[in-house]
Formats: C-alpha cells, structure tokens, sequence
C-alpha cells in the first residue's frame, strides 16, 4: 500500500507536451477531439508579467488525486472510487454519464469519453482500442503500468524532470522529500480538496 | 486565477430542475388541499398525480442528458448515497413515487387513516424533491457561485412559488366554498414566497457584490443578461408580487391571479437556467490557461 503523488516542477518544464502526446497514446485520450482535443494531462502556456517585463511559463496539469475529492463526493453509483494506493479511479461498468463528477472537479481534470470517441478510438487504435463504453474519463496514474513496476507514462517520458513521482509516505522518494520540505505546494488548497499534486513554482 | 463559465450542464439540467421542483412542491401542496382544507378526494388524487406527471416530465431531461441515455436504469445503483446528491435524489424521488401513488389509491379508496400516512410521507418526499434540487447544484465546490447555502433555499422558495401558480390554476375554474378557501390560502402563501425570494435574491447580489471573483463574474454575467433583469425579476417576481397582493385585495380576481402565477411559472424556469447557466468555475492559476 502506497501514497502516490506527484511534484510538478513548473522551473523546468520546457514546454514540449511529449507528455500529452505519450498519455494520448498510452491511454488512447482523445487528441483528436474539436477545439484541441480532450487530454487527461495537459500542458498549458501562460504569459507571465506585462511587457517589457514578461516571461512565457508552461504550466503542467492533472488529476490531483485529492484525498478528499468532490468528483467521489458526488458521484451516485459509486464508479468513481479510491483504490488502496490513493488513485482516485473510475469503474467504466458503472459510470452513468451524468456529468455531475465533472462540474464538481475544482480541477478542470475530467472530460467526457462519447461515441464518437469511441469509434475514432477504434479507428486509430484497431483491435488495441482500450475503450468500449462511453464514460468520464480522467487520469489513473498509469494504473496499469504502475502494476508492472512503471512509471505513469507522462512523467516516464518527461526530458525536463518536470513531473516527479512517487510514493509521498516513503521518506527517501523524491516526492516526498520535496513536499515535506515545503518546497512544493498544491494548488488550490483552499478549496479543502487536499490534491496529491504538488507544484514547484 | 482563472475563472471559466461552465458548459457541461445547460438546458435540459435546467429543465429538470425547475419540472423537479414544479412536481415535488404541487405534490406537497395539492395533498396539503385535501388534507388540511376539505378538499374533495379528487383534487387530492389529481394533483398528486400532476406533481407526480410533472416530476416524469422532468425526468426524461435528465436521462437525455446521459452521455448514453440507455444507461440510465444504473441511477438505481445509488452505491453513492451516503455522500451523493444525485443517489441521494433517486431515492427522494422514489419515495415520491411510492408514497404519492399509494396515497392516490388509499384517497379513491377512502382509506382515511392511512391515506393521511401515506399522504404525509408523500408531502415530505414532494419537499425533499423541491430541496434537492438546490443541494445538487451546491455540491460542485468549484463554482462558488453554486457552492453556497443559500442555492438551496432559493430553489425550494421558487419551487414551491411555483407550485403555487400550478395549484392556483388548478383551482381558478372552481367556485365551491373549500375552493375559494383553499385558493385565497394559496394565494397567501405565494406572496409571502415571493417576497421571500426577492429577499433571498437581494442577499445573493449583495454577497457576491462583497464576495469573490468568481461569484462577481456570475454575478455580473446575470445582472449584464435581460433575461435576468427584466426577465426573472421584473416579470417573474416583482410584477406577480404587485398583480397577486392587488389580486388578494379584490373580490372575482382569480383571473388576474392565474396570469400572475403563469408569470411566475415562466419566472421559476428563467431562475433554473439564468443559475446553471451562470456558473464559473474559479481555477487555480495556470489550469485553463
């Protein structure tokens, strides 16, 4: 039994989105969605400052996995659940598709997986397609690779060291020592989520 | 800071609440009629059955509103109910179902004692449907707008506003004694409520005017759309409030009160959509980008 979290080094993310591009893959997300698509990780570019003195800073976003997330809270067939190491997860098989978990998430970290998602899934994916059902789709942390000993996808592929993981209640890891250090903050703590997400700014 | 509107709920959530509401509070006050002011059997019997019909009006929004409406028969699996307004609604709504139909049969029956039972259970879940409907929407913390204790107030005073109007037209037609009792009584209580939301809208815009971004930006967003300003509050509310307290002074005025509550009804649906509609979420810096 872990604690999963992850640091989020805003200094150096360089900005690339080869972590978009290697979740979309791994977790078949769809990229090719309107209005630029429909991500469970998202890099976002933010202009800092007003000129002369402003700056361009890529900003690194996904599912907190609070310890007390409202997506869970309001979510009435119980498909959004907390497994053992902390993940906040989503059973397909039982997902209504209300939207309610949607507007609850302070995070803007989950999206709708539609039929026409499905078939481009399909499409692009073949007899690999990993989704079957329409349903709420957000960040697992790589379960699956967590499983067999991996890393979640995007920070495995991470050339900045932007995204850090690990287990926050093994003293040694990196993420733990930066978050007890109070190096790295969550976003957003006001609003009593208690995210699992942490950010070096 | 980054504030976003929403754009995941929109018209049919909006209808669902305002038919939730109309169903849950006609239910309450139509069984209200018949056991407290001698109303005849059939009106407790019809109005039940309207509430109950307007509440399954409202239903289908809902399911269509599924990303896949067939999956609909899962909100029976109300796992979620210990922390879950929507499991939490199913159930509400269900008891409306059972107790409201069971009253119906006992009150053709004449089964007093326990048609009063039934028809208590049923006012309370009519009640608790009007009032989850503004709990639903007071779960989502990412909207401060939503995510306030007043929502729910106000969507149970406009819900039973509105189930007012409905009662009132089901009684404009009628002159008995126990009608013209029950209709003024109505009346009544309908202009308290509305006198009571415009109370309760004043607080909302004084709290957002001390409030922060994210419910100024709503705030703003109403107050900047006519729907709302002319809309809802000059027509929905305040015009209803004059034509019923002048309504209530006069004699052979159920004419001029059943236009008012016609006023009101569409007023009741404005406040539904104009509050989903509004509502912006207050992200942390950086996520919307």
């Amino acid at each position: 039994m872990a604690r999963y979290g992850m640091v989020m080094n805003v200094k150096t993310c360089l900005g690339c989105k080869a972590c978009m591009a290697a979740c979309s893959q791994w977790n078949q997300t769809p990229f090719w969605a309107e209005d630029g698509g429909k991500w469970r990780t998202r890099v976002t570019e933010l202009q800092e400052g007003k000129f002369p003195e402003v700056k361009r800073e890529f900003f690194p976003t996904i599912c907190m996995h609070c310890v007390n997330p409202p997506c869970h809270s309001v979510c009435p067939t119980g498909a959004t659940y907390i497994n053992k190491d902390g993940i906040v997860l989503i059973d397909y098989d039982l997902c209504l598709g209300c939207g309610y978990c949607i507007e609850a998430c302070p995070y803007d970290a989950r999206y709708e997986y539609e039929k026409e998602d499905l078939e481009k899934d399909e499409f692009y994916f073949g007899e690999d397609a990993r989704h079957h059902q329409v349903h709420v789709d957000k960040c697992t942390f790589c379960v699956d690779r967590l499983a067999e000993g991996e890393e979640p996808s995007c920070a495995a592929t991470c050339v900045g060291h932007a995204r850090i993981f690990g287990d926050l209640d093994d003293p040694k890891s990196e993420v733990a020592q930066l978050v007890n250090s109070g190096k790295a903050k969550p976003l957003g703590e006001y609003m009593g989520a208690q995210p699992k997400v942490y950010y070096i700014k | 800071m980054d504030l976003v509107q929403q754009h995941t709920w929109g018209w049919f959530i909006a209808i669902y609440l305002y038919l939730g509401g109309l169903g849950g509070a006609t239910l309450a006050l139509g069984i209200l009629g018949e056991l407290r002011f001698n109303k005849s059997k059939w009106f407790g019997i019809g109005t039940s059955l309207l509430g109950l019909a307007i509440l399954s009006f409202g239903l289908i929004w809902l399911v269509l509103d599924l990303l896949n409406p067939l999956r609909f028969l899962l909100a029976f699996w109300v796992k979620g109910i210990a922390h879950s307004w929507i499991a939490r609604g199913m159930v509400i709504i269900m008891g409306a179902y059972i107790f409201g139909l069971v009253y119906a049969v006992a009150a053709f029956f004449e089964w007093t004692t326990f048609k009063k039972w039934m028809g208590y259970a049923a006012m309370f879940c009519g009640f608790g449907v009007t009032t989850y409907t503004g709990l639903l929407l007071n779960a989502n913390v990412g909207i401060p707008f939503w995510h306030t204790p007043a929502l729910p107030v106000l969507f149970t005073v406009s819900a039973f506003s509105t189930g007012c109007a409905m009662i009132m037209w089901v009684l404009a037609g009628k002159n008995d004694h126990e009608s013209e009792h029950f209709f003024h009584a109505v009346e009544g209580f309908d202009i308290f409520l509305i006198s009571l939301e415009l109370l309760i809208i004043f607080a909302y815009f004084d709290f957002a005017r001390l409030g922060n971004a994210a419910v100024m930006k709503s705030a703003h967003l109403l107050l900047a759309n006519p729907l709302f300003t002319i809309g809802f509050i000059s027509l929905g509310l305040v015009a209803p409030l004059i034509l019923e307290a002048y309504a209530s002074m006069k004699e052979n005025s159920k004419g001029l009160a059943a236009f008012a509550s016609a006023l009101v009804l569409i007023g009741g649906f404005l406040l539904r959509y104009l509050i989903v509609w509004a509502g912006v979420f207050q992200y942390p810096h950086g996520l919307a980008g």
